[in-house]
């Protein structure tokens, strides 16, 4: 910096040499911080190459969220204005910008307050922990009081070329790149004079233009009704980037809301984006950041219930989110202990926070299923919160839970309930805000358990107050079975992306022993819980033995005939053989007398004619005598 | 830089004391500057001194000095004192500011 001369006296400065010195004073951090993306087309040399298309020069805000929404920070080296009614956060807008460019870029910059104290303004600074005073110290941060004195007389036309020329000097002097006109429309209206005030801004304009110095300038508009802006209507068309501001009352609940009307040369985000005047600063609440998708996990984690995992078919994936509703009553706070426990008992750091409701109490609650979070609250390794929801809008909530996952890191996060942050606010905001937290969740890789009260006991409206269900990766539902005269705790399962899960209702169980599902009982195309569940188990049982019982006599029965039957078989047989046998002696005996009457008829006929008869039997037995075998031979025929 | 200044005396309370802030060149500041001098001429013609400051030259006196806009008449004396911003076209409002009689000059 020791480049720059000392113009102080002399006003050749607004020439050459303040040009270059400008230019050249840009801190390289800052350059490649701004222009990362916006690289100079390289020299038109090849008929090949063809014309990239150049990105606009950014500043980066440092303004959560905001950077998000104008793709980068403001426009570098070029006019942005912010518009706004009363406390719509337009100066601490600006001194955000120029503080965080000046701590944490070394990006000097000049704050001209016209409206405040300059000494105030560098105070309110302080409140959101800037050290202000360190960077005036160092000559990184230049506040000019230009606030009119009361006592201040009127008398003719002026102009900014006094003032124009002032900061000149005190910029190069400092280096400053940045400068501020905070309210610029108070000095302006002294003029009264609407040509004399276009012809003074135009001026400042030109001005910052010349210099190539980031301008911000604030204004007031009364708010944003249209008309009132007339007066300045012709600001937005001069600059290059406008922000509306508003603040406005929706259902009790304050909420400030910025708008970019223009942004020449950049892409940005067209919409109403809801902001927050945190304890360190402004905070942008955007959907659209730009951040890289982050990959997937592919554990699981248990929901601290092991028949629940069952059903989920192992617990729910890393990074997801699941909604679980269920009207008052139905056990929802219950299973958000048993998944914070079970992380905590995994060593994962864990966040509970509950709407309306003591975290001491909670705790008791919990002990009376078993889970017992003491241990690990006073580990830090859980930590518990309890918000009230009336204390603040669901915007604000939102900054407030998002701070405490930064400060807690995370790795499941249950919100118990969720519907809460619409009980303020209304509902439209809410489920921008619930949205944005499970976006952020996802992008963080924190697996999130939010509960949501159902209005009605009817578990057939499965509508929440949010309309979440429809980003929440898995929806869990509690219900009450009214069967019988008994109110029975149901949990049934009604999506879970990327997973295959169970369809069934089952009964969900909390005794001292812990959380339990009942395994499903079903008859007669029914499930059943309770004492139904207890009298049809009963039923069946004495149904079945009944059954058994008469199987058995019947078993025993065809047993018995069976036996019978072999006997009889038996006994047959035995009859058959015994017939079979004296059948035989008969035959044999019968043989025997037959061959015995022969031989009596052959001693007959030898008697009578024995000559003939012996040579016939000669001839017929070669000469041998008729043997004792031939004998038998006949007998036995 | 400072405007020939007379002899003091006819004013009660010394001699009127001006500072003026200027931006050299510039339309308002030029008309400022003479419409000073006529006023200085016509009603204390013998009792003032004009000191003028080029903010463009000193612009961080200009600064330090807590002068916004240019022209800016600063009056030093007599006490107490007075800003007045504007090219001074106003004579009724700077006479009205200066304590001075309005329409004494008819």
């Amino acid at each position: 910096m020791g480049a720059i001369p000392r113009l102080s006296c002399t006003s050749k400065l607004k020439t050459r040499a303040g040009r270059s010195c400008f230019r050249r004073n840009f801190t390289e951090s800052q350059m490649k911080k701004v222009t990362n993306h916006s690289k100079h087309p390289k020299k038109e040399g090849g008929a090949t190459d063809k014309k990239r298309p150049r990105r606009l020069e950014k500043i980066a805000t440092g303004i959560e969220g905001f950077d998000d929404i104008t793709g980068g920070g403001l426009p570098l080296r070029r006019t942005t204005l912010f518009m706004g009614g009363p406390g719509c956060g337009k100066t601490v807008f600006a001194l955000q910008i120029l503080v965080s460019s000046a701590a944490h870029h070394g990006v000097p910059g000049i704050f001209v307050a016209f409206e405040e104290d300059a000494h105030l303004v560098a105070d309110n600074a302080e409140t959101f922990g800037w050290d202000v005073e360190k960077l005036e110290r160092k000559k990184q941060l230049f506040f000019v009081d230009a606030c009119m004195r009361s006592d201040v007389v009127k008398a003719g036309a002026f102009d900014l070329t006094g003032l124009l020329a002032a900061l000149e000097a005190k910029a190069s002097e400092i280096g400053a790149k940045i400068i501020v006109f905070d309210a610029i429309d108070v000095l302006l209206s002294l003029l009264d004079d609407p040509a004399a005030e276009a012809r003074e801004l135009y001026r400042l304009h030109e001005w910052l233009k010349r210099f190539e110095l980031t301008g911000i300038i604030t204004t007031k508009i009364e708010d944003g009704k249209p008309g009132t802006a007339q007066r300045y209507g012709f600001m937005p068309f001069m600059a290059d980037c406008a922000v509306l501001l508003t603040q406005r009352v929706a259902d009790r609940a304050a909420v400030r809301t910025a708008r970019i009307i223009k942004y020449r040369g950049s892409p940005h985000v067209l919409n109403e984006v809801p902001f927050m005047i945190g304890p360190a600063g402004l905070e942008v609440g955007s959907t659209n950041g730009v951040h890289p998708e982050p990959q997937p996990f592919k554990d699981r984690v248990s929901t601290g219930i092991r028949s629940l995992d069952t059903m989920l078919r192992g617990g729910l994936y890393r990074g997801t989110n699941a909604l679980l509703t269920g009207s008052s009553g139905t056990g929802k706070t219950m299973l958000a202990g048993a998944f914070i426990e079970a992380a905590c008992r995994r060593g994962e750091r864990a966040l509970f926070i509950s709407f309306d409701e003591n975290s001491r109490d909670i705790v008791r609650d919990l002990a009376s299923v078993s889970i017992d979070l003491a241990p690990a609250l006073e580990s830090g390794l859980l930590r518990m919160v309890a918000v009230r929801t009336e204390s603040a809008s669901s915007e604000e909530h939102f900054m407030r839970i998002k701070r405490l996952i930064a400060e807690q890191k995370p790795r499941c996060v249950a919100i118990d309930p969720l519907s809460a942050l619409a009980r303020v606010g209304g509902g439209l905001a809410a489920r921008a805000v619930a949205e944005r937290l499970i976006y952020r969740c996802r992008n963080a890789g924190i697996t999130v358990l939010f509960t949501s009260l159902l209005e009605g006991i009817d578990p057939q409206l499965e509508t929440t107050t949010l309309h979440v269900s429809t980003i929440a990766d898995s929806w869990i539902q509690l219900s009450y079975a009214l069967l019988d005269g008994e109110r029975n705790r149901a949990l049934s399962i009604i999506k879970s992306r990327g997973s295959k899960h169970s369809n069934q209702l089952r009964e969900l169980i909390f005794s001292d022993a812990g959380i339990t599902l009942a395994e499903p009982y079903t008859g007669g195309g029914q499930v059943f819980m309770g004492a139904l569940r207890v009298e049809k188990e009963n039923g069946q049982r004495t149904e079945t033995s009944r059954k058994r019982r008469e199987i058995d006599g019947k078993r025993r029965e065809v047993e018995r005939m069976m036996k019978e039957r072999d006997h009889q078989i038996d006994a047959a047989q035995r009859d058959l053989r015994d017939r079979c046998e004296e059948l035989d002696v008969l035959t044999r005996a019968e043989q025997t007398s037959a061959a015995e009457s022969t031989q009596r008829q052959d001693g007959v006929v030898r008697k009578r004619d024995g000559a003939a008869v012996q040579k016939q039997a000669r001839s017929k037995s070669n000469g041998k005598p008729v043997s004792a075998g031939a004998k038998k031979r006949a007998a036995s025929r | 830089m400072t405007s020939p200044a007379s002899n003091q005396g006819k004013h009660p309370n010394g001699a009127y004391v001006f500072r003026l802030y200027l931006a050299s060149g510039a339309p308002n500041s030029v008309r400022a500057l003479a419409n000073l001098y006529a006023i200085c001429r016509k009603h204390f013609p013998d009792s003032h001194r004009i000191e003028l400051i080029d903010v463009l030259k000193e612009p961080l006196r200009a600064l330090a000095e807590a002068v916004l806009v240019t022209p800016t008449l600063v009056k030093i004396s007599p006490e107490p004192e007075l800003q007045i911003i504007g090219n001074l076209s106003d004579e009724e409002e700077v006479l009205r500011s200066l304590g001075l009689p309005q329409k004494d000059s008819a």
